[in-house]
């Protein structure tokens, strides 16, 4: 069988190297290339199609988290990073493996291990990979941002700049300043991750930012239509106005 | 406590003083008012007087457990009505039957010793409340000025304890990662790696000794915060320069100890860590008339989205820099065109 390709995505220098240099020994694997930030980790995945990655958390402009979310090609990814247990916990179900920052040989080994052990098994497990999404993001608290990709463009929409978020099936429409932007997540999603006191679901379709809302009027006989500071008109359910009726009055 | 009378010289004194002057109005008393012999008088008031004060210097230990917070009302009047009954009662038995004694052939003096220890039963309830009076003035003065001792004191313990927590928190992605590289250079560059441990352990000894109202001079906080800086040099590279003008009059004035590290890691983590392109940091220092101006400015990614928590570090900074010189806006920082800037303000102590 052919080695296993394993690409590095980590902005430090050293921490790449002491990967190298651990991988040089292993015969089962074929070092790929690596990368100092989360855009070209991306290209340089969906390119190379690697089996393995190993992905540090804190970098430039994407964190290894919302590089994750943007992928084609999905990976075996072990995590090395200095985060501490705490926040590991999390995806320890989730992910192949994870590495804190330092780590001996024998322990990256093991991670290695068991990685290749499952390309080798050839098992992809798509459940497992949005479990690990959903549950990195869910430990930091709310959002801070959301990052999307249409076609090859990467954009990353602070989450004051979002006006509203509509349901388009297994999607989600994202209006802000930005634009639009179309992203495969759930409304619940949103709902649960987004700051609850500035995002409230008026509609089984919408969230919307109360920051961006212009007015609310009455539509009909006891329906509401709200009027967003862009123009859009969103309708609102019997329970998404009592929700949002105290905050804007 | 102690029994407020004979606390000092000065107090005991003061209720030797007290004591006497009533011995005197006694005396005097008695003289012009009733047709008494002046060693009679001097006598009855001397004695009675004695016994009295012998016996106000023991109700304090009463008075000091009947203490308001403890008992109601009602029950510290009847305590002290009935201690005041004995009180004056004993006080009467001992100087009757001390000038009974003393003058056993004085018709006159007997019969009016006698007479008079109705009105003398209650001038020696008066006392007692007199006494009881000036001991609870004095027990809540007392702890009313330890109050305050303590309320100052308790003041000064929270400012230190603020102090302690605006003080520099040692980040500790920033130690593992460090370790993290001292590990990779162990493999390719042991020379390096020896380097940078050396200087993270002088920096960790120098965070986790420095007192939090502690100064130093300008020039050993830029070394410790460059140890700082040089660490992370080695961990990002070409990723970031320093360059620094320090003026002259600068370099040994005072400035308070791990104040510039905090700024230098500021801009490392929104300028380095966020950005792709290398970001320079650059320190400059002028004396200005009462002031000396520090400026930090650093160049960053506009387009990286900011984390919650920025500015928390430097409202620490602000809060320290207040607690320490109690004046406002030592601190100022800015966003402009893709630079970011500090300013303090370090007063200048002739």
């Amino acid at each position: 069988m052919n080695k296993a390709k394993v690409l590095i995505v980590d902005d430090e220098k050293l921490a790449r190297d002491i990967i190298k240099k651990y991988l040089e020994s292993n015969t089962e694997i074929e070092m790929i290339g690596e990368c100092t930030n989360g855009f070209e980790g991306i290209k340089a995945i969906n390119d190379m199609k690697p089996d393995i990655i190993f992905l540090d958390i804190q970098m430039p402009k994407l964190t290894g988290f919302e590089m994750i979310e943007l992928l084609d090609h999905q990976p075996e990814i072990i995590f090395s990073t200095a985060y501490d247990q705490y926040a590991i916990k999390a995806f320890e179900v989730n992910a192949t493996d994870y590495l804190l920052k330092p780590f001996s040989l024998e322990r990256f080994n093991e991670a290695l291990n068991k990685a290749v052990e499952k390309v080798k098994q050839n098992i992809i497990d798509t459940k497992s990979y949005t479990e690990l999404i959903k549950s990195v993001t869910k430990e930091a608290g709310s959002l801070e941002r959301v990052v999307v990709k249409n076609n090859q463009k990467i954009t990353i929409i602070p989450i004051d700049k979002i006006n509203f978020l509509e349901a388009q099936d297994d999607y989600v429409m994202i209006h802000s300043a930005l634009g639009k932007h179309l992203k495969k997540q759930t409304m619940k999603y949103y709902e649960d991750n987004l700051d609850g006191e500035i995002f409230f679901r008026v509609h089984r379709s919408y969230i919307v930012n109360i920051n961006a809302v212009k007015q609310m009027d009455l539509f009909e006989k006891e329906s509401y239509k709200i009027t967003m500071n862009d123009g859009s008109k969103i309708p609102v359910s019997r329970s998404g106005y009592g929700k949002i009726k105290e905050l804007l009055k | 406590m102690i029994n407020p009378f004979v606390k000092n010289v000065k107090s005991f004194s003061i209720y030797l003083i007290s004591w006497i002057f009533v011995f005197l109005l006694h005396t005097s008393i008695l003289y012009s008012v009733i047709d008494l012999s002046l060693k009679a008088c001097l006598a009855d008031s001397f004695i009675f007087n004695s016994i009295f004060f012998i016996l106000g210097l023991s109700f304090w230990y009463s008075t000091k457990f009947i203490s308001f917070e403890v008992f109601s009302t009602i029950k510290i009047v009847t305590n002290h009505i009935t201690a005041a009954f004995f009180a004056s009662g004993i006080w009467l038995l001992a100087g009757y039957w001390i000038l009974s004694g003393f003058f056993e052939g004085d018709r006159i003096y007997l019969n009016f010793l006698f007479d008079s220890l109705v009105w003398r039963f209650f001038i020696g309830m008066f006392y007692y409340f007199i006494i009881v009076a000036l001991i609870y003035i004095i027990i809540y003065y007392g702890n009313f000025q330890e109050k305050v001792l303590k309320e100052a004191e308790l003041k000064s313990l929270i400012k230190e304890a603020e102090l302690k927590s605006l003080k520099y928190q040692i980040n500790p992605h920033f130690i593992f990662n460090s370790l993290n590289s001292i590990s990779a250079l162990t493999l390719t560059q042991p020379e390096l790696a020896r380097e940078m441990t050396i200087n993270l352990s002088s920096f960790l000894r120098k965070t986790l000794s420095s007192n939090e109202v502690q100064k130093s001079t300008l020039s050993e906080e830029l070394n410790s915060a460059k140890l700082y800086l040089d660490i992370e040099k080695i961990r990002f590279g070409d990723k970031f320069t320093y360059t620094e003008k320090i003026n002259e009059e600068c370099k040994d004035l005072k400035v308070p100890s791990m104040i510039l590290q905090p700024i230098f890691e500021n801009a490392i983590k929104h300028g380095v860590y966020e950005s792709i392109e290398p970001v320079n940091i650059h320190f400059k220092c002028e004396g200005q008339l009462e002031y000396m101006k520090m400026t930090i400015t650093n160049n960053f990614d506009e387009e990286a989205v900011p984390h919650k928590g920025e500015g928390i570090g430097m409202s620490n900074i602000q809060s320290r820099l207040r607690m320490i010189y109690n004046q406002d806006n030592l601190l100022k920082f800015s966003k402009k065109d893709g630079i970011f800037t500090v300013n303090i303000f370090i007063p200048i102590d002739n």
